[in-house]
């Protein structure tokens, strides 16, 4: 099992994130986009494709967007390629947005990009740590996971979904994640439980495979117990919720 | 045809929202705007429309849907354009061009653009003017305010411009200085510059006759005039900012000058007495660096960007805090920047002062609140568009910081300790090496910004001197750095370009080597038309110097370029020590070595005692304890600034373990911790802190209780009183008074006195001397204001054991008690200034009893005993108490049945140094008395985990509801 993690123009993750691939048992590999555009047939080699948190080109014109532009010169066709094929995508955070300005999440009219992500309702960066709902369960990433408690760290984390794709989005189950304000209740938008006013609470999308997943909450950043706040008020897992979505991959392909 | 790009949001944004609180719901819509130098056809407008907007979100202006996309928000009447000031860095211009260029390739080459933010209202003039000042600066942007009608016109007409760097009509001929004139000229050049042939003059040198004169001297002795190139090149190397020439001094009667005896002198003597020397690198290189394990070494850095961030508060933060990025890359071969951390000593943002910098209300100086968001932001987006964790800071407001706020910016590296089986702290630019400059390009930005901040803020500062910071060229350059050519140890040496530019990081590095050559017209440029002095003095920011082996060069640039980063060679080292630098063939700098570095007259100061001047006291007015409790949790410099915390990415890098929020009340807490390597689990502890309100009254005791609080700050959270290191900034003001430097030398001899007692080194440090403003107030009367002395002592630890780290948050039954003893040292204290004043003394630190406190503190913590700590330290116990209640939402008792000759207040609000707040469970209490039976604890209460804070006396007793407290705890600050 290998996993690409791409890196380059301010994009900040990709140690933690290969880091976690590599716990759970991918080989992985950071590789800069230069180097992937040159020669995007190394794609054949990989299994999960990851694009990890960060600024790329410092999320001037709109976070993803030089990015998710970069890629299209020599990259989108691999990555269709990639999805049908049944591999694994996720884009965290920045790569979330990369994915949404790329349109393959969620994917629904096959024509890009069909969600927009603005900036978070407050104004503010957010930095904060939020509980989240797995709303579709049948995604390879998110599969037999209930809930999540993850951080966010973002500008611009609000899904912009235009009316009736929310709809479609709905009824084809490619809501990944929602925040929640208890374990049993959604934020409904109340900040900070939503920290960025997404509408339905929404923290990630999927394409209608699953296998797709773009997710604005780091995963990565709550991998073991020691990262959560207050950690030393609970009894010590050695592993926290993060954990599930990489173990999840591995799973996918064991 | 048009050549403009104009986007807007479909919905209201964040920002739109925020503007329209701002300014009594007026209708407010922003346009991001593009101007291009050449016209778009039709064509290209939609290529390149879709390329840099978001057809989701966005709507495009063109000439048939203006008037019906803007008429359907309001019918907005005032606009105001936004650009910035032709040669100020433009990022996201810079971004559009990478997209236009990676897209449509050879269809579009040649072309210049500008962003511009324009903003529509519906309102009056006067409100668009409120919003003008709010969102712009004057000194790097040009505002053009006008009627919506007349935008309409100019978007349908094409009448929008961008505006490109006024170049220099003639050609550059070496230009030789004639010093032998009167000293009135003399001194003329160097308080307003070198006089160009137009008598206008190029801006302030910062040198002084003496200086000039020596310079004079030299030059008549090797028979020749000097050339500008060569006076601006002393002029840099000699200022403040680079030689630290006070710190370095013969003062009274000490010699070797007060860096040497008592701060350089506490290590060294640290060093004598302890066997486990745990320190690697001191105060030469770009950072200090203590070992972390056995493979690993980490550094830390704390730098000033005082006047910068007075001038362009955005600006002058993010190449605050990118700049200091850069010296951790800079240290050794190159560290890994893996934390930030920033300290704010800022004017109340809800004040007017209304202060200017010439007569009759002209040049006014930034609003306070204008000064304060920029300086949050600009560190904001230099730290989280790096990807390196921001957990640890604070601020602090003061009056007194009208004139010029104080802006520290700090960076924790990390780098392996061995590169290629070499120590990686050591470098060495050899002879022959190839003198490469990497990341961003030159202009004219930050001309004369090392000879400025060495002076007072006057009509004179230059305004060139501002930089704006480019995080993403930045990082891109970074990671070539660290992740593909150091560990293959392909160049010699490295440093960073900050102040005085490739002047000043050449001439260092060349130390090493001997001399240097360096051909200026090699240094790649962001415009055409710079001069030489110039170029070799921009302190344009995101670039390193190298110093790399012939053998190596092609690699090393061919692998900046597989990145998208420039790297050039400028130039060489070389083993004679000279100074040469040559312009198309013609030699322009030619200098020896050793007068570039130690020709400057050495200063020989003479110290004076202040007179101690009293404010006015504030008397107390009568109120209840939980009153006050409140007025202190709710002022500026106690009040919750988790604001900060969570706009600053402190998880990136997945590192953070102790959060700058803590508990599950999130209180802001003192100290923080990361754990830098995945299969290590030492952390290191961070911590900081500054008592500038204590300098007045007794600026030894204001440093003791700085190092104490800093050093006890690791303590508390658990990190290895053998492995604390600390770092000195001192922020001082009128330095060339004996009263302020007898300040000085009393606050240094304590740094000397309380390092070596708790044998913590200093290993780095900086300074920044003449931190005054010097202006007019609103009736026209000349003022000064200076900053209170401020000495910021930072703190960095290495925890060993996870376990080791501790927690705010005491446990329901859980005894608590009080380590160390209380004075009644109220004066300066939060307490005199919001409650009022007492007869009182000041807090002095008395290191024996504060060792033996931390030492039994660090046994009873390994041994597991302690449950939870807090550390005192503002508004004294009291506020120590309402935090933990407030970050637990557990509730306390405390019994105020006091014994010894105190009162509740002194005994609540008394800001002693050197007292723990711990909680332990009851179980322990018998192991807690054997371990403490030397040294001062007294149990005070206990945790009830009610949802109240009792206090009890032999009478009464007093409830205050936590979530009351943390609700005054929380409050916004005003202005902000």
């Amino acid at each position: 099992m290998n996993v690409l993690v791409l890196s380059g123009y301010g994009i900040n993750c990709e140690n933690e994130t290969l880091h976690a691939f590599e716990v759970v048992g991918f080989n992985g590999k950071i590789v800069h986009i230069n180097d992937l555009l040159q020669n995007p047939k190394q794609l054949n080699n990989y299994q999960v494709f990851a694009i990890p948190g960060g600024f790329s080109y410092g999320d001037d014109t709109g976070s993803g967007n030089a990015m998710a532009k970069k890629i299209m010169t020599n990259l989108y066709d691999q990555l269709i390629d990639f999805t049908l094929k049944n591999k694994l995508i996720i884009g965290i955070c920045n790569g979330c947005q990369i994915l949404i300005n790329l349109g393959l999440v969620p994917n629904v009219n096959k024509k890009d990009p069909e969600v927009a992500m603005i900036e978070n309702k407050s104004g503010n960066y957010e930095c904060r740590w939020v509980l989240l709902k797995v709303t579709n369960d049948k995604s390879p990433w998110l599969k037999n996971i209930s809930t999540l408690n993850l951080p966010v760290a973002h500008q611009e984390g609000q899904f912009m979904i235009p009316q009736n794709l929310l709809k479609n989005i709905k009824t084809k189950n490619l809501i990944g994640l929602q925040y929640m304000e208890s374990n049993k209740k959604l934020a409904k938008g109340k900040f900070p439980f939503n920290p960025n006013g997404s509408k339905y609470d929404i923290a990630a999308l999927t394409n209608q495979n699953g296998n797709v997943l773009a997710m604005m909450p780091h995963p990565e950043r709550a991998f073991y117990h020691y990262q959560i706040p207050n950690w030393q008020n609970n009894s010590s897992k050695k592993f926290a919720d993060g954990y599930k979505i990489f173990m999840n991959a591995k799973k996918f392909f064991a | 045809m048009t050549n403009t790009i104009q986007i807007l949001s479909i919905e209201k944004t964040g920002k739109e929202s925020s503007l329209q609180k701002e300014h009594n719901n007026k209708s407010i819509k922003i346009i991001d705007g593009y101007f291009f130098s050449t016209n778009l056809d039709d064509q290209k407008f939609t290529k390149i429309s879709k390329l840099i907007s978001n057809e989701v979100s966005q709507t495009i202006l063109t000439k048939k849907n203006v008037d019906k996309v803007l008429s359907s928000y309001s019918n907005f009447n005032w606009v105001v354009e936004i650009k910035f000031l032709p040669g100020v860095t433009d990022n996201i211009a810079t971004t559009v061009k990478e997209i236009i260029k990676d897209n449509l390739k050879s269809s579009f080459k040649s072309f210049e653009l500008g962003s511009t933010k324009i903003i529509l209202i519906k309102g009056r003039k006067e409100d668009i003017t409120k919003i003008s000042k709010n969102e712009a600066n004057p000194l790097i942007q040009t505002i053009k305010i006008y009627p919506f009608k007349k935008y309409l016109n100019n978007f349908k007409k094409n009448q929008f411009k961008i505006e490109k760097v006024k170049l220099p009509k003639k050609k550059y001929s070496k230009k030789e200085i004639n010093l032998d004139i009167s000293d009135y000229h003399l001194s003329l050049i160097g308080k307003l510059g070198i006089e160009e042939n137009d008598k206008s003059r190029r801006g302030t040198l910062g040198l002084d006759l003496e200086s000039l004169k020596v310079i004079r001297n030299y030059f008549s002795t090797i028979k020749r005039k000097p050339t500008d190139v060569e006076i601006e090149t002393l002029a840099q190397t000699w200022s403040e900012h680079c030689k630290h020439k006070i710190f370095s001094a013969k003062i009274d009667d000490i010699q070797e000058g007060i860096f040497k005896k008592y701060i350089k002198g506490a290590t060294e003597k640290i060093i004598q007495l302890r066997k486990d020397n745990f320190c690697v690198s001191l105060f030469t290189d770009n950072a200090g660096g203590i070992e972390f394990n056995k493979d690993w070494i980490i550094c830390h850095k704390v730098e000033t960007h005082n006047t910068p961030s007075a001038l362009d508060p955005f600006g002058g933060a993010i190449t605050g805090i990118v700049g200091v990025n850069r010296d951790c890359l800079g240290f050794g071969k190159g560290a890994k920047p893996i934390a930030n951390t920033y300290a704010y000593y800022l004017a109340n943002p809800n004040k007017n002062y209304q202060l200017y910098r010439q007569k009759k209300n002209k040049d006014p100086m930034l609003p306070a609140n204008f000064i304060a968001k920029g300086i949050i932001s600009g560190v904001r987006v230099g730290g989280n568009c790096s990807g390196i964790p921001t957990p640890q800071g604070n601020v602090y407001f003061d009056d007194r910081f009208a004139g010029k706020p104080l802006v520290f910016c700090g960076t924790v590296g990390i780098i392996p300790k061995k590169i290629k089986g070499k120590p990686s702290h050591k470098k060495k630019a050899n002879p022959g090496d190839i003198i490469l400059m990497a990341g961003g390009r030159v202009g004219k930005d930050g001309i004369h910004g090392a000879t400025f901040s060495s002076e007072e803020l006057d009509p004179n500062s230059p305004v060139s001197a501002v930089q704006i910071g480019d995080p993403i060229t930045q990082k891109k350059m970074s990671d070539v750095i660290i992740r593909e050519l150091r560990d293959q140890n392909l160049y010699s040496s490295i440093t960073d370009n900050g102040a005085g530019g490739l002047s000043s990081s050449i001439g260092e590095m060349a130390k090493e080597s001997g001399g240097f050559i360096v051909n200026l017209e090699k240094v790649p440029l962001k415009y055409k038309g710079l001069y030489p002095w110039e170029i070799w003095i921009s302190e344009s920011q995101e670039r390193m110097t190298l110093a790399v082996p012939p053998a190596n060069v092609k690699k090393v640039i061919k692998k900046f370029n597989a990145r998208s980063v420039e790297a050039t060679i400028i130039g060489k080292f070389i083993k004679k020590e000279k100074a040469i630098v040559k312009y198309n063939k013609t030699q322009i700098l030619n200098l020896d070595m050793e007068f570039l570095h130690e020709g400057y007259p050495k200063l020989n100061l003479k110290t004076s005692l202040p007179k101690i001047k009293k404010e006015n006291k504030k008397i107390i007015k009568k109120s209840s304890l939980i009153d006050k409790l409140h007025k202190l949790l709710s002022s500026p410099n106690i009040v919750s600034k988790e604001f900060i915390a969570t706009q600053y990415d402190h998880e990136v890098q997945a590192t953070s373990i102790i959060k700058p929020l803590q508990g599950v009340g999130r209180v802001f807490g003192n100290a923080t911790a990361i754990k830098p390597l995945f299969d290590d689990e030492k952390s290191i502890a961070l911590s900081q802190a500054a008592y500038p309100q204590y300098a007045e009254t007794n600026p030894y005791d204001m440093a003791g209780c700085s190092i104490d609080t800093a050093y006890k700050n690791l303590i508390v959270s658990g990190a290895n009183s053998k492995k604390i290191a600390i770092l000195d900034n001192f922020c001082w003001c009128s330095s060339d008074e004996p009263d302020r430097l007898h300040q000085l030398k009393e606050a240094a001899r304590a740094c000397y006195n309380y390092a070596v007692a708790y044998q913590t080194p200093f290993i780095s440090g900086k300074d920044s001397m003449f931190n005054d403003f010097k202006g007019f107030n609103k009736t026209g009367n000349s003022v000064k204001i200076s900053i209170p002395p401020t000495l910021l002592i930072s703190s960095i630890g290495v925890v060993d054991k996870i376990s080791h780290l501790t927690k705010i948050t005491p446990d329901d039954g859980d005894i608590l008690l009080i380590l160390g003893k209380t004075f009644n040292e109220l004066e300066d204290s939060v307490y005199s200034k919001i409650i009022g004043h007492q007869k009182s003394k000041n807090p002095v630190v008395n290191s024996k009893d504060a060792l033996q406190t931390y030492k039994n503190f660090e046994k009873a913590n390994k041994l597991g005993i302690i449950n939870s700590a807090i550390g005192i330290d503002l508004g004294g116990l009291g506020i120590a108490i309402t935090k933990m209640a407030i970050a637990s939402k557990k509730g306390l008792t405390i019994n105020l049945k006091l014994k010894d000759k105190i009162s509740v207040d002194q005994f609540l609000f008394s800001e002693t140094q050197s007292r723990i707040l711990v909680s332990i469970k009851k179980n322990h209490f018998t192991d807690f008395k054997k371990l403490f039976y030397n040294s001062n604890y007294e149990i005070i209460g206990e945790c009830t985990g009610a949802d109240v804070i009792e206090f009890k006396d032999s009478k009464k007793i007093i409830r205050g509801k936590i979530s009351d407290f943390a609700k005054s705890y929380k409050q916004n600050i005003k202005g902000l």
